[in-house]
């Protein structure tokens, strides 16, 4: 520790922690109020556009032919080639698993980007507003404890962040996946529309629509609308997808109120005892070892949920000795994803005559039908699933017996349509999955590792039978053969793993509470009201929902809690 | 690719906005690539890559379009057994082409390049059944040879240039239509 910088002043009126999707919203909306703010960012500096050198390439074009799982992803992404949006094209993204370990006491797949923008460059930009019955259901149920929030506190944020992000999507009426303000729905194929058309002859108690997506169908705010050319992840230069290289981070930049500094990893927050307010952050240059502080009036984490949450378990002081914030005892606990790798396919006959053109980057949704009403009540189990999937034919890459010319002939053609259903269910939010610091493991820079101990509870598996059944239910339904049901979950393995769902969230728990909560119903820290968490970490529950847009509305109503605070000289 | 074409599409990225750099390069023209250039197998070295390249035009033979010989499968399966797989499944690729000589030694006396054309058929099939019958047994463990060097040569067609775009078709980008007639395309895309 030769090099060790301290600031003299109060250098910054914020400091945002990360540069995803919430930080980079956290990024926009102080700004734009006029505060001075510095984004810290652990990951490399890239450029919108010159940096995604493989965009529009074709498969030739890459070694592999756009592959994954060499013996350098087995050694250097050995967690993160274990996500379908890792390969070649997209590699250069990700996180250096050999230099950032953390330990899996049972399989946990911790997904990480590491440039500016993080995840927000790689996500499946899914954007499902959650309903009152996600708001009230800990309440209902007893489990965990009742969110700070109802929908009511949250529907404006999500009308303000939907209408910068530009979501595509069909507006279909059903409670328990509200409509949001959308750009053109993007068209269902000629399978999914006669999979629509059975499921709305055959249920009373669900639907099928578009996927609603952070992907413009028509030019929207000085970004371009999609071309269909299908890997987001790789980079978008036209910005047809939201992320924050697309978005927030120029939306900052051009209030002139941005500093960006990338390769620097916060290691803690800093914490004054007698104001009762913390001052800044601790970090370290990522390429030159030194280690930097830096003040500021408020401090917005948005590292990730596991990041910020490892960032406060290692911001210990005399006031704080379990971790900034953490008089509960609730910090890193109640870890939740999504369940998913399961569901069922089957083959729709009779559409031979119908093909595609162009990839879209978007599926189906069906809303959640399950436990949202007396009549849709189940005993086996709590809560619900949404379904996400496609239609589509299959190509050469179907199974074929053979070979010779004759096999040739067969795959010029692609395969009859097939219908696909995965399940995204919610997880409880139980003490026993967590986070905690590891006694011993450290990433390169020697900052304390997270150990992380998380199973999916009973509920998660009985939902898991259902996920099949009801697949294969609406499947029949449409007259599908060959249906076949799967789930890709194996026993304290590899498959359906918590956190494959990257949308690991909880750890730092939102809660009116201070003896059962780390964050009040603003994303602020009950006992460090200076530092909001606004990324997944402040989840008190999981519904089912991709949560992305639910972040973003929570940052953009912290954000603006925080800029009248400060005005207020309340922080 | 057309150069016009490769213009438009380009065009439609950027919104019409072409910078030097970009014109420069579509204009340089598209096959930039390894094209012609000398391969020296690395892996697959004793005539391994004449083995290789045997066995994946028998899967994917010339017919109105070249087949895997021309798309280079061989070179490719080369570059993926060097600086791809573990050693472990370079060496057990590189046995499974030991057990075809192997077979065709024991069937006719002589490697398998130097049998004839129906003969390797017939070798081939018999390969194929035994693979089958291992999976319709339901045996695990590492895969008979045969499905090995089908899928790597059905890959390595197919995300070929030639396989992506003379026998099939890049799906284009530009607009999304879901229930186009399909004689309008007419093949499968790559």
């Amino acid at each position: 520790m030769s090099a060790y910088i301290r600031p003299r002043k109060i250098e910054y009126d914020a400091i945002v922690v990360g540069s995803g999707i919430s930080g980079g919203y956290a990024a926009k909306e102080l700004c734009e109020k006029g505060l001075e703010t510095l984004v810290l960012e652990r990951g490399r500096s890239i450029t919108h556009g010159a940096s995604y050198v493989t965009e529009h390439k074709q498969n030739w074009e890459f070694p592999a032919r756009n592959s994954k799982g060499s013996k350098m992803h087995k050694k250097r992404y050995a967690v993160q080639s274990r996500t379908y949006a890792f390969g070649e094209h997209s590699e250069h993204f990700f996180i250096d698993d050999s230099e950032n370990p953390y330990v899996e006491t049972q399989p946990f797949t911790w997904i990480r980007a590491d440039v500016v923008g993080g995840r927000s460059l790689l996500w499946a930009r899914q954007c499902y507003r959650w309903s009152e019955m996600d708001f009230e259901a800990n309440a209902r149920d007893g489990i965990g404890i009742d969110w700070p929030v109802r929908y009511a506190d949250i529907a404006p944020w999500y009308d303000y962040v939907e209408q910068f992000v530009g979501i595509s999507g069909q507006a279909e009426g059903v409670e328990s996946c509200p409509d949001g303000v959308f750009l053109p729905p993007m068209p269902l194929n000629k399978g999914e529309q006669v999979m629509r058309e059975a499921i709305d002859r055959a249920f009373d108690d669900r639907i099928l629509t578009i996927g609603r997506t952070a992907v413009l169908t028509r030019p929207h705010n000085g970004r371009g609308s999609c071309h269909y050319c299908g890997p987001c992840h790789r980079g978008c230069t036209p910005g047809a997808y939201f992320s924050s290289l697309s978005a927030t981070l120029p939306a900052a930049e051009l209030t002139g109120h941005l500093t960006l500094q990338p390769d620097s990893i916060v290691e803690s927050v800093l914490f004054d005892e007698e104001s009762g307010r913390a001052t800044g952050v601790r970090y370290v240059n990522r390429n030159t070892g030194e280690w930097h502080e830096v003040n500021a009036r408020v401090i917005f984490l948005c590292a990730s949920a596991l990041a910020s949450t490892q960032i406060l378990l290692n911001s210990k002081s005399a006031r704080f000795p379990e971790g900034l914030g953490n008089d509960s005892g609730t910090l890193g606990h109640y870890l939740m994803d999504h369940h998913f790798e399961t569901g069922a396919h089957g083959e729709l006959p009779g559409l031979e005559d119908y093909y595609y053109k162009g990839v879209r980057p978007n599926g189906i949704y069906v809303p959640r039908f399950r436990n949202v009403s007396a009549a849709t009540r189940r005993s086996d189990y709590l809560r619900g699933f949404g379904y996400q999937g496609q239609a589509g034919r299959p190509n050469w890459s179907r199974p074929m017996r053979g070979f010779g010319a004759d096999l040739k002939a067969k795959l010029r053609n692609p395969g009859p349509w097939r219908m696909f259903f995965e399940a995204f269910g919610e997880a409880l939010p139980v003490y026993e999955n967590h986070v905690s610091l590891d006694p011993e493991v450290t990433d390169k820079w020697g900052i304390p590792a997270l150990r992380i101990s998380c199973s999916w509870t009973d509920n998660e598996m009985i939902m898991r039978h259902d996920m099949q059944q009801a697949a294969m239910e609406m499947l029949d339904a449409a007259g599908a053969r060959n249906i076949k049901a799967y789930d890709n979950y194996t026993d304290n393995g590899l498959g359906a793993e918590p956190g494959l769902g990257i949308h690991e969230m909880g750890t730092a728990r939102m809660g009116r509470d201070p003896e059962t909560s780390v964050l009040n119903k603003y994303n602020q820290i009950h006992a460090a009201p200076n530092v909001f968490v606004t990324d997944g970490a402040c989840m008190t529950s999981s519904a089912c929902q991709n949560p992305s847009i639910t972040y973003m509305a929570f940052t953009a109503r912290a954000a603006d809690f925080a800029a009248e605070e400060l005005k207020k000289l309340n922080l | 690719m057309d150069r016009r074409e490769a213009l438009q599409r380009i065009g439609i990225l950027v919104g019409g906005t072409l910078s030097a750099s970009t014109i420069a390069g579509i204009l340089g023209g598209c096959s930039a690539g390894p094209e012609g250039a000398a391969f020296a197998a690395r892996t697959l070295t004793d005539g391994r890559d004449e083995l290789v390249a045997v066995l994946a035009e028998l899967i994917i033979p010339e017919t109105d379009t070249p087949g895997a010989r021309a798309a280079r499968v061989h070179e490719f399966a080369d570059s993926m057994l060097t600086d791809w797989y573990e050693e472990e499944e370079t060496a057990r690729f590189l046995a499974g082409l030991r057990e075809v000589d192997e077979r065709a030694n024991a069937d006719s006396g002589a490697a398998f390049t130097e049998l004839s054309q129906a003969k390797q058929i017939e070798l081939l099939t018999e390969m194929e059944d035994e693979a089958y019958a291992w999976q319709e047994a339901g045996q695990t463990g590492n895969q008979p040879f045969f499905f090995t060097i089908k899928s790597l040569t059905l890959f390595g067609y197919y995300t070929s240039e030639i396989g992506a775009t003379q026998e099939l078709h890049v799906n284009p980008m530009g607009e999304y239509r879901g229930d186009i007639p399909y004689e309008e395309i007419g093949r499968a895309w790559a």
